[in-house]
């Protein structure tokens, strides 16, 4: 056997070229982020050509705005199915909260508009951690936890609304501004969430405790053997996910203003997608929350293009899906072809 | 950390001197006594075990004689029921794998125990990432995997920052024990590291683990395949049901004593190369 290594033999690498491939595998990590934005881009394009309406800033505003909330839930949603879990009851807690939070408006007419947020965002806290409790310590399957938790929390919102509506005549100004006033024709809403996206998309890369959401993700086995305390973050991944529901369901008020016993239903299924189309991968270990927000964004535009090429709404949902699918098999494939190509690369020296 | 070096007593019967082992050097970490069961099986009965610093010691045995067991109560992933650890002379209770690590114990679990999504420095340094005001700190972490790697002439990776899923069976384990020899371990635990591997992969391996004993870490190598136990080990330890049936250098074995030490316990041939090599190829 003359295969036998020579590793010493091997000329350390210049410090240059570490760096440089750092950066060469970043690049290639952004990648797919970079297909997302070019393909918003893309179907942007083609339908202003068409339909020079949908260049207006109005339009553009709406493209923000729709995808906004999606966007937000994303964020949550992506921290949970990196640690191979799954939240589906995002849209239900948006639900109940939105409608609270409409409520106190109404009884509370003069209530401060932080107040709100903080209501929201405390509902969502409390359902995030009902679930992240009964996922950690029961060790049912998160899908089975949060489709109940769909269920039960919707089942109570409909009892506590009762058939009743919130009208934007008791929502605030103030709080309904959100909604619509821009700042430099971008909405406060979209800026919000682009925020909110940013803070998590530093927090993702810098943080200890998120590196270990993608170990647990990646092999739960690992994870636990490396002291990574799985139950604490899943549990804070819940947490979060909740709590960014419960702040959709805030805005989802100042966006909209009415609120009926169906506000947020089957939202769970469209922020899966997103995050899906944006590139983490459904079973865990991968994926960034910049990814799962452009992809709510190309979701909307998408939808909106539709519309503005006055294709028949039939068709909306089966682009969707059509989408979703394209998006997992190009994952696949990419991801094949990346660990192919290393692996024939890195061997060549070796044995 | 909860870590107990209690005050050494001095126990005149259970100095890890009385009874110098085989290899070379003065036992780095020795078992005294170690029992361990799970409900009505008895997986250890009163194991004792010298551990050299600079050596190889190969722990043989059959399927379900114990290997797991033992190394897990070193590790720190089982506790032993009763029985002496001493580290150093000094008598330790290791609890949780935390514990083993402050130690210098370093586990390389047979199941690889590597995120496929995280890049190499990510995992060498996973659940123990340096950060400095919460951030963590990448190109101080790249630099300390890029040396050790290299200190262990691994140096058949692309790139240290290309994910796991993308290397070889071989390159995988050498990441394993990389990730073990990073955190100035001691003590490094191997569990069956050829495994999953072919012939090249597995030289390559069996010549990191020489390398690490050359360096004068103590090296703990769980393994039934007698070709890697003769070729990388000192000593070698034979554990039959639970019981440690005999710990001898290597020089003073051969594959037939092993396997019968494995099988019955006891081995009518004293010394090798007595009678003709029945069991060798």
């Amino acid at each position: 056997m003359s295969t036998a290594p020579a590793p010493h033999s091997a000329p350390p690498a210049p410090p240059g070229a570490a760096t440089a491939r750092v950066r060469r595998a970043e690049r290639l990590l952004r990648a797919r982020e970079i297909g997302i934005g070019l393909a918003i881009v893309m179907v942007f394009g083609l339908t202003y050509f068409k339909n020079h309406a949908f260049g207006s800033s109005l339009s553009i505003q709406q493209l923000l705005n729709g995808a906004a909330i999606i966007a937000l839930l994303g964020v949550g949603e992506t921290l949970v199915i990196i640690t191979r879990n799954v939240d589906l009851s995002v849209g239900s807690v948006l639900g109940l909260s939105a409608y609270l939070v409409g409520d106190l408006f109404v009884h509370h007419p003069h209530t401060p508009v932080i107040m709100g947020f903080a209501l929201g965002i405390g509902i969502g806290l409390l359902i995030g951690a009902i679930n992240g409790l009964i996922t950690t310590v029961t060790r049912v399957p998160s899908l089975v936890v949060t489709l109940a938790a769909l269920y039960i929390v919707r089942g109570v919102d409909a009892k506590i609304v009762a058939g009743k509506q919130i009208d934007p005549t008791s929502i605030p100004r103030a709080f309904q501004a959100l909604g619509y006033q821009t700042v430099l024709g971008v909405p406060w809403l979209a800026l919000m969430v682009a925020a909110i996206v940013a803070i998590a998309g530093y927090a993702m890369r810098s943080f200890r405790s998120s590196r270990d959401l993608y170990a647990i993700g990646s092999n739960p086995e690992a994870a636990a053997l490396a002291g990574v305390p799985a139950g604490k973050r899943v549990f804070t991944a819940f947490l979060i996910s909740g709590a960014l529901a419960g702040l959709g369901g805030a805005l989802f008020v100042s966006e909209f203003a009415t609120v009926n016993s169906t506000a947020g239903s089957g939202y769970e299924l469209l922020v899966v997608a997103a995050v899906v189309v944006g590139g983490v991968a459904i079973y865990g270990g991968s994926g960034t929350v910049l990814g799962a927000a452009l992809g709510a964004l190309l979701l909307n535009t998408i939808n909106q293009a539709l519309v503005a090429a006055k294709v028949s709404s039939f068709w909306n949902q089966a682009v969707a899906g059509a989408l979703l699918l394209g998006a997992i098999a190009f994952d696949r494939w990419l991801g094949q072809r990346v660990a192919k190509m290393q692996s024939t690369r890195g061997e060549r020296r070796v044995i | 950390m909860t870590i107990d070096v209690a005050p050494v007593k001095p126990e005149p019967g259970k100095q890890p001197n009385d009874r110098p082992p085989a290899g070379s050097g003065e036992p780095l970490l020795s078992l005294r006594g170690i029992n361990k069961h799970f409900g009505a099986v008895q997986a250890l009965t009163e194991v004792d075990l010298d551990i050299p610093a600079g050596a190889v010691t190969a722990l043989a045995g059959d399927n379900g004689a114990g290997k797991s067991v033992l190394i897990k109560c070193i590790a720190g992933i089982h506790s032993p029921d009763n029985g002496q650890v001493l580290w150093m002379g000094q008598p330790v209770h290791v609890r949780t794998p935390r514990d083993a690590s402050a130690l210098g114990i370093e586990t390389v679990h047979q199941d690889l125990a590597l995120c496929d999504n995280l890049d190499i420095v990510q995992n060498m340094f996973l659940g123990r990432e340096r950060t400095s005001h919460f951030m963590l700190q990448e190109e101080d972490m790249e630099k300390s995997a890029g040396a050790t790697l290299k200190s262990l002439a691994v140096t058949t990776v692309r790139s240290i920052r290309q994910p796991v899923a993308s290397l070889s069976g071989g390159q995988r384990q050498s990441v394993a024990i990389a990730k073990a020899v990073l955190w100035n371990s001691k003590l490094v635990i191997m569990d069956e590291p050829t495994a999953a591997l072919g012939v090249a992969q597995t030289t390559m391996v069996l010549e990191l683990v020489r390398r690490l004993a050359d360096r004068g870490l103590a090296v703990l190598l769980v393994s039934h395949n007698m070709n890697d136990v003769f070729q990388v080990a000192d000593r070698v330890a034979v554990l039959r049901l639970g019981r440690m049936v005999a710990v001898r250098p290597t020089a003073e074995m051969d594959r037939q004593i092993v396997v019968d030490l494995m099988t019955t316990g006891a081995s009518s041939r004293a010394r090798p190369a007595q009678e003709p090599q029945a069991g060798e190829a």
